[in-house]
């Protein structure tokens, strides 16, 4: 073989050879100061190549659910046990899960608590994965044409999965949990224990900031915390294992390897609109805002009490008497009080 | 070979010289194809560096440095990764094969695919060791040793596959000799 390598004339490439890894470098240093330019690319390649990914999907994932199920044929019959065993107990939780749901809404209820606020869903279909050295993420058929947009939460039938981090106009990019960049703040039940999970590549992700005053069992339900509002609360994440280094890690819930439709939770927190300054002791006595006096009626009132002033008379004991208060809507009245109850107050 | 070369159309030479950089290209685009045969169980091989380390000992001509540059600019972009990572370890793998270029054409069977799996090692280590420098920056954790090493062995797994078609593309149309495009 070493005959088939006919070496090629030496060519002078040495300057441009060092302008090019000059130029390497300033795209590694320009991607870390303007990532969103190369994901701009990247949502546009992909959305050039969704129809084909689409196209592929099928067969693909055909055979993947094929060698999937040559491992699994062998121990069917222990699965078809196991799965008997874990649907009746669920079947218990469920019925649990109802009645305490029940009690919530009650004491909601009576508590007049702030619902949670509701979340759009969009279905959506994956139509690739890429598990890369420095990324593990999936791509999705829908984009910001179907209001998927950067931030919201990507769903399973069991539970969380990622977040979109890149959204062209008809794909989108998830972010796994399980990715070396991922980060989320999640609470661990019970005692609502608040931590951070970071992936590591690996198919349990670390939990982190845990408070070493808490214990945390393997087995505690981890949940997203909604902490800092990008992400909304109680989402199920996974359950706390430990790691065998005094560490805990999260077994995920979702399986990001087989699920094939998912849905991205749109979750925006409505911006609550803060209540004009003039106005909020009236309101929180429970009385009309007062309006702003016109400048044409302050003038009238001037001159009328400049008459009143020069014609002293009983009309004066009338002016004096205080208006009536206007009851807040939806109240009757209080009957007026007697004179001398004015002149007390 | 050069005689059939010197007969060839200008400008189907012009396309022939195209070749290595499309074969690079489309390397890229297939192995960057998101589509899960293993069900994400390993990372897929990098098909553009094969392109990039047979052209750059064979025809240096038709795979210059700002080729190297595209091929690895494709992986970045459609691998998702940090952006320019793949981008300076192809470039920067070029280098050294540009300059130890003796040494790596003169191998044969075994040890050509063990010269591959150098080329490959350093490029997976310039990967690695950039983005561990930019999360060390950014107060990140160092990013996890096995995937680089498994997509380096599906690499080097490959080569020869892949080998075998961007040779039989290189005596079928390129040609070993330099030409004059």
């Amino acid at each position: 073989m070493a005959n088939a390598w006919k070496i090629a004339r030496r060519s002078n490439v040495q300057l441009p050879l060092i302008l090019v890894v000059a130029l390497a470098v300033v795209v590694v240093l320009l991607g870390k100061a303007q990532g969103t330019l190369f994901d701009r690319m990247r949502a546009h390649a992909t959305d050039t190549m969704a129809p084909v990914l689409e196209k592929l999907r099928t067969p693909v994932a055909g055979f993947d659910r094929f060698l999937g199920s040559i491992s699994e044929i062998f121990s069917v019959y222990e699965q078809n046990l196991k799965l008997k065993e874990e649907n009746a107990r669920l079947r218990q939780w469920r019925n649990a899960a109802v009645v305490l749901q029940g009690r919530v809404g009650h004491y909601q209820a009576l508590l007049h608590a702030v619902p949670d606020p509701k979340m759009d869903a969009v279905l959506a279909r994956v139509i690739g994965r890429a598990n890369r050295p420095f990324l593990q993420t999936m791509i999705l058929d829908a984009g910001r044409q179907n209001h998927a947009m950067p931030g919201q939460a990507v769903m399973d039938a069991r539970g969380m999965i990622g977040r979109v981090y890149l959204a062209g106009q008809r794909t989108s990019w998830v972010i796994l949990l399980s990715d070396l960049n991922s980060r989320i703040p999640v609470n661990v039940a019970p005692g609502n224990v608040p931590a951070i999970m970071t992936g590591d590549n690996s198919a349990t992700p670390r939990l982190e900031m845990v408070s070493h005053t808490v214990t945390l069992h393997a087995g505690d339900q981890v949940t997203s915390s909604g902490a800092g509002g990008l992400l909304p609360a109680g989402l199920p994440v996974g359950t706390v294992v430990a790691d065998g280094a005094g560490g805990w890690r999260v077994a995920l819930l979702a399986d990001p390897a087989a699920s094939q439709d998912v849905e991205i939770l749109n979750f925006s927190k409505p911006p609550e609109a803060p209540p004009a300054s003039a106005q909020l002791p009236a309101e929180a006595a429970g009385l009309k805002p007062q309006t702003p006096p016109d400048p044409a009626a302050q003038a009238a009132a001037a001159q009328k009490q400049a008459q009143a002033n020069a014609q002293p008379s009983a009309q004066t004991s009338a002016m004096a008497k205080p208006k009536p208060v206007q009851p807040p809507p939806g109240q009757t009245a209080p009957a007026e009080p007697a004179p001398s109850e004015v002149v007390d107050r | 070979m050069v005689s059939l070369e010197r007969t060839q159309a200008p400008r189907f030479r012009y396309l022939v010289a195209l070749i290595p950089m499309v074969s690079g290209l489309l390397g890229v685009l297939i192995a960057n194809i998101p589509v899960s045969i293993l069900g994400g169980l390993v990372p897929a091989p990098l098909f553009g560096l094969v392109p990039v380390y047979f052209w750059c000992l064979l025809r240096p001509d038709l795979m210059t440095p700002a080729v190297a540059f595209s091929i690895g600019f494709a992986e970045d972009i459609l691998s998702g990764g940090p952006p320019g990572i793949w981008t300076l370890a192809f470039v920067l793998t070029y280098a050294l094969l540009s300059r130890q270029r003796d040494s790596f054409a003169g191998l044969s069977g075994l040890a050509a695919v063990l010269g591959f799996a150098g080329a490959a090692t350093f490029a997976c280590a310039v990967a690695y060791f950039t983005v561990a420098g930019l999360n060390l920056l950014s107060g990140l954790r160092l990013p996890p040793l096995v995937p680089v090493v498994s997509e380096l062995m599906m690499t080097v797994l490959f080569y020869i596959p892949t080998t075998l078609v961007v040779g039989w593309l290189h005596h079928k149309l390129v040609g070993a000799a330099r030409s004059d495009v």
